[in-house]
């Protein structure tokens, strides 16, 4: 890879890590400004069980923001989910004008609710595995997410979900 | 009335029998054991559906009242059903959930069920086809003749679920237990072949019947902005809950307004065969599971009590086998908005069952939990509430009021 390929992979890098931090802060305004308007976002998993390469949720960039802006008129768990990534792999393509990166990706849920707070509250549960499958767009040395597919390997999924991964 | 003394709280509440439930129900270890045997074992239970084993020596395997149990589906087609045990020294033979039994294992042979333990091979019938060194070991004293695995009862029906009776000789016929609760959609399941298209479980602690409770009345829809958002007209709260003999429950349709929910289109474009666009039945059944039919995409819960406070839901979302991938999108798209892990309902129908769950554990004092509105059997009626207990009262011998004391009538029966 080129210099200039190293300092692309290094802008995807920077992307990722930072829609990780604003994802745990929950600022999904934020998180979604680092999203091309064009921007295709999903969960997927594949099924054993029913043999089956299931799609637990899409939605392209209006339907996020009509989602997280809805999220406050939702009963939820107030748990907040705090994501561990590491970036394995980044590509560049020939022209450098998008890249491709995988990242291995662990969210854990930071117990405030529980089922009892009184017993539950900073107590730490695996809440997911997977990876990030994220394709972005670079203009001006800075990477933008074009699309993104949450890969998980979880297929028990108990309370505490409204939220994008 | 302000808040109450420790007297006041423990008094029976101002209802007829019939319109409460004392939650020694939902948090007994004793009362847990005895309806896994007195119902569970007793009762018809879908467990799958046949497409999750489309081709013949596919397999899945699932548990109903703590027997493990293994569906295959035989060169025949046939889907038969066998505990997932094996007679020699009771190890469990099959322990992926699904696969196909043609590919060959370690240590046994395709086409064969094979206990990887001491090589004992099942044929797709149950039958016993191979004992490893059998002359050498058992002489003339026990043969594969004799050692053939326990069937059970298996039916495919009702849009292709699969359903498993433990009991020999249940109390009634598959069709007898749940063919007219599924008169309301019957048409349209049984219309073409179905396929699972998800699958997620959730395992929480809550009794199981509380989950069945908030799949029975929709008086918590002020729990959901979606429905408070989609579904508050005058049609919506004019379905009715429809009891039916052996404790299960409908509840009528209307016409769905998804297109005035914020985010949301009309969803007329797509539905079920032979089922008119945006309209939505709900079918409960005894002892533990739920069919919703909901514009394009049919969901099913399912049910695995784990102990009295701990429950497995299996969430399945089926469309039409001959969907155009186009199609197919859309059903899935249609069914995670609402009813997908990651939709807008689900959650929080687990948060409010685990809440539940939270105040009612083993020991804490006994509370009476009201299932006393009546609203002419309309949706914020807790009728199909009060016929379930009835007959849960009914199979356990035990009155949903007091349940150490024998089960009697309520003085009004439940609609």
């Amino acid at each position: 890879m080129s210099a200039n390929g190293n300092g692309t992979a290094e802008a995807v890098k920077d992307t990722i890590y930072r829609s990780c931090l604003l994802l745990d802060e929950e600022k999904w305004g934020e998180w979604l400004d680092l999203c091309d308007d064009g921007f295709k976002y999903s969960i997927k998993a594949w099924s054993p069980e029913i043999n089956y390469d299931m799609t637990y949720f899409s939605a392209d960039h209006n339907h996020l923001t009509t989602m997280t802006e809805q999220l406050p008129k939702h009963n939820t768990d107030h748990s907040p989910l705090k994501r561990h990534s590491t970036v394995y792999a980044v590509d560049v393509d020939k022209d450098g004008k998008t890249a491709t990166a995988i990242t291995s990706l662990v969210v854990y849920q930071n117990m405030l609710d529980g089922e009892n707070s009184h017993l539950d509250s900073g107590e730490n549960h695996l809440f997911l595995v997977g990876k990030y499958l994220d394709k972005l767009k670079i203009e001006n040395g800075k990477a933008k997410f074009l699309e993104r597919e949450v890969r998980i390997e979880t297929r028990r999924l108990d309370k505490g979900s409204h939220w994008p991964i | 009335m302000p808040a109450r003394n420790h007297k006041q709280w423990m008094a029976d509440p101002n209802l007829p029998q019939g319109e409460w439930v004392d939650s020694r129900i939902y948090s007994d270890p004793e009362i847990y054991e005895e309806e896994l045997e007195k119902i569970f074992k007793k009762t018809w239970i879908p467990v799958c559906h046949e497409s999750e084993l489309s081709e013949p020596y596919d397999f899945r395997t699932t548990t109903i009242a703590h027997e493990p149990i293994v569906i295959t589906r035989g060169p025949d087609n046939t889907v038969r059903a066998f505990l997932n045990v094996c007679p020699h020294r009771g190890m469990m033979i099959e322990r992926r959930p699904s696969g196909s039994f043609l590919e060959g294992q370690p240590s046994g042979n395709p086409k064969r069920m094979t206990c990887m333990f001491h090589a004992w091979q099942f044929d797709m019938k149950g039958n016993c086809v191979y004992i490893s060194r059998e002359k050498e070991g058992y002489q003339d004293r026990i043969c594969k003749e004799d050692t053939g695995l326990r069937r059970l009862r298996c039916e495919v029906a009702m849009g292709g679920f699969v359903w498993v009776c433990l009991d020999d000789k249940p109390e009634s016929s598959l069709e007898e237990w749940a063919g007219k609760p599924f008169e309301c959609i019957r048409e349209s399941i049984d219309a073409e072949p179905l396929e699972v298209f998800h699958y997620h479980k959730a395992i929480i602690n809550t009794n199981y019947k509380l989950w069945h409770d908030t799949n029975s009345e929709f008086y918590h829809d002020f729990m959901h902005y979606h429905n408070r958002v989609t579904g508050f007209n005058d049609e919506y709260f004019a379905r009715k809950n429809i009891g039916f003999e052996h404790g299960h429950v409908n509840v009528t349709s209307f016409e769905v307004n998804y297109d005035e929910y914020e985010g949301f289109e009309s969803r007329e474009e797509l539905s079920f065969p032979k089922f008119p666009p945006n309209q939505w039945f709900m079918i409960d059944l005894f002892p533990g599971m739920n069919f919703n039919l909901r514009g394009s995409a049919l969901r099913c819960d399912i049910m695995t009590p784990l102990g009295p406070n701990k429950v497995m839901i299996e969430f399945r979302g089926l469309g039409v086998k001959s969907d155009s991938a186009k199609d197919r999108q859309t059903r899935i798209d249609h069914h995670n908005s609402i009813w997908g892990p990651f939709g807008r309902n689900l959650h929080e129908d687990l948060i409010g069952v685990t809440g539940q769950g939270a105040t009612m554990k083993n020991s804490t004092e006994p509370r009476r939990i009201l299932h006393g509105r009546h609203e002419d059997n309309y949706i914020h009626d807790e009728i199909g509430l009060r016929h379930y207990y009835d007959e849960w009262g009914k199979w356990m011998n035990r009155l949903p009021s007091d349940p150490m004391q024998e089960y009697k009538a309520p003085a009004v029966a439940a609609e």
